[in-house]
């Protein structure tokens, strides 16, 4: 056993975050840690590398007990923890990044030539290739990723932590990083690895923990879990997957795009878009359909194409406020750098894309404010009690659905919605399904981007497929499976 | 006598969730007691500190900064800085005096509000515009001035016989000084725009986060470009009223004005980073300021000895803040509205 939590409780204001978790990690396995948005994962996450106190329990590592409240002490203690927020120091070098803090040095100088060689060893011993001089920021998120798991390695930390590693990668990507995680499990290190995606967790652990309500309810060996079983142990109830709503998409149509280009990004794409339609984007990261849509959005000054709004040509947006006078409207990936303003209150947020329709004038109207913003939240799912505290204290997939509910106050005819489920726990992501079609039965057209081939797949009336930067293949629902997206991919990718 | 462990428990909760109540209202009005004690105090070892006459006096003389004050808040809440408003302030307050000495009062007045206006839409142009970062935008607009204020006035004086001139400035009704009438009405009327149009809540959205801002449509640059217009607007203000009081004004009239007026706004717990801060705030940090240089003169301690206090207060009021602001991440924002109830009917269970 190289960690273990007995009797930790955790309370914040109101809010019982844990009560009586034992959590026991054993050397060299991959422990899964999954549970529904608010379920507590992020808390004992957050206790086990001391970013947070726990009100009353005991943790130990490798036999002794640790002190709370002291991050250093955990790395002191060998425990080191990736975030989905990466610490990476962009302007250094990536061997610089690896040895960070603990440079290797003959007397006062940094000994590149050490270094270099450390770097390469570490390199090798994970199969990774990755230039040391090379500067981070150039780095994809997966190989900055990979820098901290090298520097993890480097300081010979026997206890890996990492929070939802793979939400930001694509399907290659993550191969990769399950392949790293493995070759540390080799080598002895043990791996708290939380995440959303059952399948990969699945696939990847050795044992799964689930957590429900701020309490550990199961730990069971990998080979006695299902997916189902995962769900069920979730949710505390069997999930009912409710029956995809039968629409009938107009034959209008609303956005017809040709030859758009984006110099160095996009090349020629062509498509139209119907009402009460829903599109999905596919393809890797870096594919080109977060650009695609900020493009649409006049987010994109470079951009240029031919452009029909329901049969009208217009000018092609280059600021925002002219596409969302085209009705056209981006809920972005990022939630909390582009979506939210995290001081402001919930209920401010969701009025901030159209505050004339909550004001008389130039005066606020707060009740009138409150009032839409309570209608609009609750009809996704969101307790309406909580709307006047700051966006920032919400959980990821409450923060989700304010983004979208910003843009329910403001109903733009075509909503292009980024990464719309990434950080959501399964029964979000059902939520946030049936929210788009629903949306999309009233008659707004949406246009869906997600690294999660499966929910374009389940949500999408038609797929278009994308690679590097251009626009490969289209898949009717018919025909649309994630195995074909990857197909169209790849012979695209490997040419 | 014993008490059940039902009523134990209860009270156990009581105390705790008071304590949490404490806390925050602690983290939130902090600021405003420590005001109340620093007046108390002063009031108690100084008996000529609560009287009318230095109340009033206090008002007069810290009308310039004050109303200043009110407009960096709206520059630092939309998330910019103005570093130019001490030379922009001594040039608008030649202006009136120069324009005063052959024209009626009101022309002197207005000249001065157009040349601060002229200053605020350069300064918004360039940093909103030409897309420069505020700092050095504004120290170098503030460079500018004060050598067109220089070079226009040779660094001489200029005097203002016609006693109307002085009104505005030193004027006062029943005691209280115009000017420090000016000063309330912009604390209110700004702190009314903040907190209740349109106007004021992009300007903490912007300041919030701008990226999320434009993405749901506000225009972001027009927003914070109208702030720096308000600064310019204020010195102009500020500057009549300083060379009113004075009948006079020359260039460098007070180049300290700006340590005075940032520190009113950020000791008052308004955040640097933008965003987080309200109005009320900065009359709180007046008043701090105001009750401290004149808790010096009244002790008839050496002036020189205030900068260093006031020095240390910025530094204590930044520290308090990040000490504040840890706290507030360990126990998140606003408890008081997250019940168990609430909590409950968000729980995925009850959602499903």
């Amino acid at each position: 056993m190289v960690l273990s939590t007995r009797g930790i409780h955790k309370s914040f204001p109101g809010v019982r975050a844990l009560h009586d978790v034992d959590f026991d990690l054993r050397a060299g396995e991959i422990h899964g840690l999954v549970g529904s948005n608010g379920a507590g994962k992020s808390t004992l996450v957050r206790i086990i590398t001391g970013a947070h106190d726990a009100d009353a329990g005991l943790l130990e590592a490798f036999g002794h007990k640790v002190r709370h409240g002291d991050p250093r002490a955990r790395r002191r203690a060998g425990i080191a923890a990736i975030y989905q927020e990466l610490t990476i120091v962009p302007e250094l070098s990536a061997a610089a990044n690896v040895f960070l803090g603990r440079p290797l040095h003959r007397g006062p100088f940094v000994s590149r030539s050490e270094t270099h060689r450390a770097f390469r060893q570490l390199t090798t011993r994970l199969g990774l290739a990755i230039d040391p001089d090379v500067r981070a920021a150039s780095l994809s998120v997966a190989n900055q990723q990979m820098l901290e798991m090298l520097r993890a390695l480097a300081a010979d930390h026997r206890i890996l932590v990492m929070d939802e590693p793979t939400a930001s990668l694509g399907p290659a990507e993550r191969e990769r990083l399950y392949e790293t995680i493995r070759g540390l499990r080799e080598e002895g290190v043990a791996t708290v690895f939380v995440s959303h995606h059952l399948d990969e967790v699945l696939a990847l652990c050795d044992r799964v923990s689930v957590m429900r309500d701020g309490e550990l309810v199961a730990t069971e060996p990998v080979e006695r879990w299902t997916k189902d079983s995962l769900v069920t142990a979730m949710l505390g109830h069997v999930l009912v997957k409710p029956p995809p709503l039968r629409r009938t998409i107009a034959e209008e149509e609303v956005l017809r795009v040709e030859g758009l280009s984006v110099p160095g990004v996009l090349a020629d794409i062509s498509f139209t878009l119907r009402r009460g339609e829903i599109l999905g984007l596919g393809g890797l990261v870096g594919s080109g359909r977060t650009e695609l849509l900020r493009a649409l959005a006049g987010a994109d000054a470079d951009a240029d194409g031919r452009l029909l709004v329901r049969g009208r040509e217009r000018a092609w947006p280059r600021t925002v406020r002219s596409a969302l006078a085209l009705g056209i409207a981006l809920a972005p990936e990022a939630r909390k750098s582009q979506g939210l303003v995290l001081s402001l209150s919930a209920a401010a947020n969701v009025s901030l894309t159209d505050m004339r329709t909550v004001a008389s004038g130039p005066l606020l109207r707060e009740r009138t404010r409150l009032r839409r913003a309570a209608e609009i939240m609750r009809s996704l799912g969101f307790g309406a009690s909580r709307l006047r505290e700051p966006a920032g204290s919400f959980s990821g997939g409450n923060q989700q659905k304010l983004v979208v509910g910003k843009w329910l106050h403001r109903r733009p005819e075509v909503l292009l919605m980024d990464e719309f489920t990434r950080g959501i726990d399964v029964g979000g992501k059902a939520e946030m399904l049936a929210v788009v079609t629903r949306l999309a039965g009233e008659g707004m057209s949406i246009i869906i981007v997600s690294s999660e081939l499966e929910e374009l797949v389940e949500g999408a009336d038609r797929i278009l497929v994308l690679a590097r930067g251009r626009l490969i293949g289209e898949l009717g629902r018919a025909d649309a499976s994630v195995e074909r997206i990857l197909r169209l991919v790849f012979e695209v990718e490997r040419s | 006598m014993t008490t059940s462990p039902a009523a134990h428990e209860l009270g156990r909760r009581l105390t705790e969730k008071a304590g949490r109540y404490g806390a925050v209202l602690l983290r939130t009005y902090g600021i405003v007691l420590a005001f109340v004690v620093l007046v108390a105090v002063v009031a108690a070892s100084s008996p000529r500190f609560a009287t009318q006459t230095n109340i009033f006096n206090l008002f007069s003389e810290w009308a310039p900064a004050g109303i200043m004050a009110v407009a960096m808040t709206f520059v630092i809440l939309a998330g910019g800085f103005d570093l130019s408003i001490a030379s922009g302030f001594s040039l608008c307050a030649v202006t009136a005096a120069a324009v005063g000495r052959a024209q009626d009062p009101a022309v002197a007045f207005l000249a001065a509000l157009g040349v601060g206006l002229a200053i605020g839409l350069v300064n918004g142009v360039l940093v909103e515009g030409a897309k420069i970062n505020p700092f050095i935008t504004t120290v170098g607009t503030g460079f500018v001035l004060n050598g067109i204020a220089l070079v226009a006035t040779g660094n001489i004086a200029y005097l203002v016989d016609n006693p109307d001139f002085g009104t505005i400035g030193a004027g006062r009704w029943h005691g209280f000084p115009y000017a420090g009438m000016i000063l309330i009405f912009c604390l209110v009327a700004g702190g009314l725009v903040l907190a209740k149009t349109v106007y004021g809540q992009s300007i903490y959205a912007v300041g919030g986060n701008a990226e999320a801002s434009r993405l749901s449509g506000i225009r972001v640059g027009t927003t914070v470009g109208s702030t720096y217009v308000l600064s310019g607007l204020s010195m102009g203000v500020a500057g009549s009223i300083t060379a009113s009081q004075l009948n006079s004004a020359q260039a460098n009239i007070n180049p300290n004005i700006v340590f005075d007026v940032i520190t009113i706004v950020v000791v008052g717990g308004t955040s640097l980073a933008g965003g987080i801060g309200s109005m009320w705030r900065t009359a709180v940090g007046l008043g701090i300021i105001a009750t401290i240089s004149n808790a010096f003169s009244l002790a008839d301690v050496n002036p020189d000895y205030q900068d260093i206090v006031k020095g240390c207060i910025i530094i204590g009021a930044l520290a308090l803040d990040v000490y504040a602001r840890r706290l507030a991440g360990r126990t998140r924002t606003r408890p008081r509205q997250v019940t168990r109830r609430t909590y409950r009917a968000q729980s995925p269970r009850r959602r499903a």
